[in-house]
């Protein structure tokens, strides 16, 4: 906890690190062709093991400690002729939920934007599951940890000027990755070139994402899952879940002090008679 | 007559041998730690994943018995301070069962929190050396070992005069054993008349109950912390996990004790009863607050702005028969009625029914808790079957059989059985 501001540990954005060295990805669901080079990018690069059929274009496949990336076909469901491949991963939250959350602190937010599990310190509990608003982190039946997309931050720019594995595989320019202001901008631009009813998701759901992904509509029509418009497991509103319990607790407390001031006297008249007897 | 471990052994066995109740009991409890041994040991040998039902739902059947041990845990400590912080007299008769059942249970709640974690070995050392102050997990864990290690003094203290007089009994070796545990080498120093201080067991009983009813407030904090899981979410289970843990402690003591006179053929002194009875009264009220609740968190639940699905999950959906039958059935509607007539008529077979009644109530809404709280927002279209798997069935009946036979041997040695209370007291 020693030297994290204040404002960071009741929930509020760090201003000390938007500046222009946090990195960002962009997903353009527009250009996407469902290849999954991307999948087995990532799979090579992490060496995770390849299922059975799972890089066969428009498989449905799931997220799990063995695919950190999917790439599914999803149908609009005001408009059945047209589907889209959605590459989906871990959002990587600008205030993220899991961080918040795990109990041993193997989850940290990198200060240039990767969301990044600590693998040798998870105690494997999936509680970051469970926060989490996308669902992502996966529990990995063998290695017994959680895990998940870390955006390649043993191979970003910073280190050896190499893109995410993902970015650096996908043929048609349908992933990007930059600076963060920079990619905000580009996003902007393709989606204002676009019009319509394209969407750019990650720019306020849980707070704000280092992943940003342009969506040909609304993604509660896409059926995925969405988070809320605002930060996760805010900091102020864990303390006033925690304070009703606490609350909760004194008026038992209370209640049992009344029960035992009632009874009190009926124990002492009993004991009493006992003894006259 | 000394007592060596030959002659205990050969006693023990002679006494499984003449009493068939006791072969058939051991039996049981044996045959169901063998099935849960042989599904840890095929989970170790193939994957943790046979463990659970769904790779969806990470939390199921060992979590909702983890709930259900160390609620119903806590719900005894927070019982047990009406004598130990309360000044209740009546309520210290039961003191020492009370304290070792919670203590029992919270252990045994913890190990299904250790075989359901990928690595349980590295909990303790980074919870000790990185813990995470904005984590409930990690609170939970913090205040569950602090109120382990009172609850364990407090037992220490409140056995120490029966291990002596075991001691005086027991063989060369055992004595030792005794003697070391017990302190015999501080008797009659300071410390010793310190320890014999009625106000040190009142301070403990103090410490107790805060850490007791903390955690426990705590766990109701690591759901309810859970923003993105709708049924989770909110100031709701902190409070009702408080209430149902006093309802289910409360179950447990009476179910547990009233069976345990009933297998040893012993006569309950009429104070006990009275205050059995009393407590069932108890109970009947906690099971109604209980209720009031439940009604509570369906109507908000219902009119939320995040949609009523989650709700309507428990009401129509797959859990209804869990939810109407267990919950609102075996749970409170019919225990308040038997209990309230048994109480009337003094029938502790109405008490014992009813007690039972609320446990399996309760198991089996711990479970709908905590599965249909993951249904959203990631499984919208539902899953074939919410049954748990043969193979958690197995560890979580290993479980209960482990509890039962410390239980039973916790009532040979350590003189569980309630007494008058001291005129002094």
């Amino acid at each position: 906890m020693a030297g994290v501001p204040i404002y960071t540990m009741l929930g509020s954005a760090d201003l000390s690190i938007a500046g222009s060295q946090k990195y960002g990805k962009l997903v353009d669901t527009g250009r996407c062709i469902g290849c999954k080079r991307c999948m087995s990018a990532c799979k090579r690069w992490n060496n995770l093991r390849v299922e059975r059929d799972e890089l066969i274009s428009d498989k449905e496949t799931d997220l799990s400690g063995n695919n950190f990336v999917v790439v599914n076909l999803r149908i609009d469901s005001s408009n059945r002729t047209s589907g889209t491949y959605i590459h989906w991963a871990c959002q990587h939250c600008i205030q993220p939920a899991c961080v918040g959350v795990c109990p041993v602190t193997a989850i940290t937010k990198l200060p240039d934007g990767p969301v990044v599990i600590n693998e040798k310190k998870c105690i494997g509990c999936r509680y970051c599951f469970q926060a989490c608003p996308f669902k992502v982190p996966r529990f990995d039946f063998g290695k017994r940890v959680t895990r998940k997309c870390h955006m390649c931050y043993n191979r970003t720019p910073l280190l050896n000027y190499m893109k995410p594995a993902c970015v650096a595989a996908c043929p048609v320019g349908a992933l990007a990755f930059d600076y963060k202001y920079e990619i905000i901008k580009e996003a902007k631009r393709r989606v204002e070139q676009r019009g319509g009813t394209s969407y750019l998701m990650g720019l306020a759901e849980a707070g704000g994402t280092d992943m940003l992904t342009i969506l040909p509509t609304d993604p509660h029509k896409l059926g995925m899952v969405v988070s809320p418009q605002k930060v996760i497991n805010h900091n102020l509103d864990k303390i006033r879940v925690t304070a009703a319990g606490i609350a909760g607790a004194s008026v038992i407390a209370g209640g049992m002090y009344v029960y035992a001031e009632m009874t009190k006297e009926k124990e002492q008249d009993t004991d009493s008679d006992e003894t006259e007897f | 007559m000394k007592l060596n471990f030959k002659q205990t052994l050969q006693s023990t066995l002679d006494a499984v041998e003449r009493s068939p109740r006791l072969f058939i009991w051991l039996s049981i409890l044996a045959s169901l730690l063998l099935l849960a041994g042989y599904a840890l040991l095929a989970s170790l040998i193939t994957s943790m994943e046979i463990l659970e039902f769904s790779i969806k739902i990470p939390w199921a059947t060992l979590i909702a018995t983890y709930i259900f041990l160390v609620a119903s845990g806590s719900g005894l400590c927070i019982v047990n301070a009406l004598g130990s912080v309360f000044g209740l007299h009546r309520y210290e008769m039961m003191t020492k069962r009370m304290a070792f059942l919670s203590l029992t249970t919270i252990i045994f709640g913890m190990l299904c929190i250790v075989l359901h974690l990928g690595h349980p070995e590295r909990m303790p050392i980074y919870n000790a050396l990185s813990p995470n102050f904005r984590s409930a997990i990690s609170w939970m864990g913090a205040l569950y070992t602090v109120y382990l290690v009172v609850v364990v003094v407090e037992l220490w203290i409140l056995t120490r005069a029966d291990l002596t007089n075991l001691a005086k009994r027991s063989s060369e070796s055992a004595k030792t054993i005794l003697n070391l545990l017990t302190l015999e080498k501080l008797r009659g120093s300071r410390l010793d008349a310190m320890l014999e201080d009625p106000k040190i067991l009142r301070l403990i009983g103090i410490l107790a109950f805060v850490s007791g009813a903390s955690a426990l407030s705590m766990l109701g904090s690591v759901f309810a912390h859970s923003e993105s899981r709708v049924l989770w979410y909110g100031p709701y289970y902190p409070i009702y996990f408080l209430v149902s843990a006093v309802f289910s402690g409360l179950a447990f003591l009476l179910a547990v004790t009233i069976i345990t006179y009933r297998v040893k053929k012993e006569v309950i002194l009429p104070k006990v009863k009275s205050l059995l009875f009393e407590m069932a009264q108890l109970l009947a009220l906690v099971l109604t607050a209980g209720f009031v609740l439940t009604v509570y968190r369906l109507i908000s639940g219902l009119f939320s702005p995040a949609g009523g699905g989650p709700v309507l999950l428990l009401l129509i959906g797959p859990f209804s028969m869990a939810f109407w039958v267990f919950e609102v059935g075996l749970m409170s509607f019919l225990p308040v009625l038997i209990l309230i007539w048994s109480a009337k008529k003094e029938h502790l077979g109405g008490v014992l029914v009813s007690s039972l009644m609320v446990l399996i109530g309760t198991y089996v809404m711990r479970y709908e808790f905590v599965v249909a709280g993951q249904i959203y927002p990631n499984i919208k279209q539902g899953l074939p079957s919410y049954w748990p798997a043969i193979m958690e069935i197995y560890v979580v009946g290993g479980i209960f059989g482990a509890f039962l036979l410390v239980y039973t041997l916790g009532e040979k040695f350590l003189a569980l059985k309630e007494k008058e209370p001291h005129p002094s007291s």
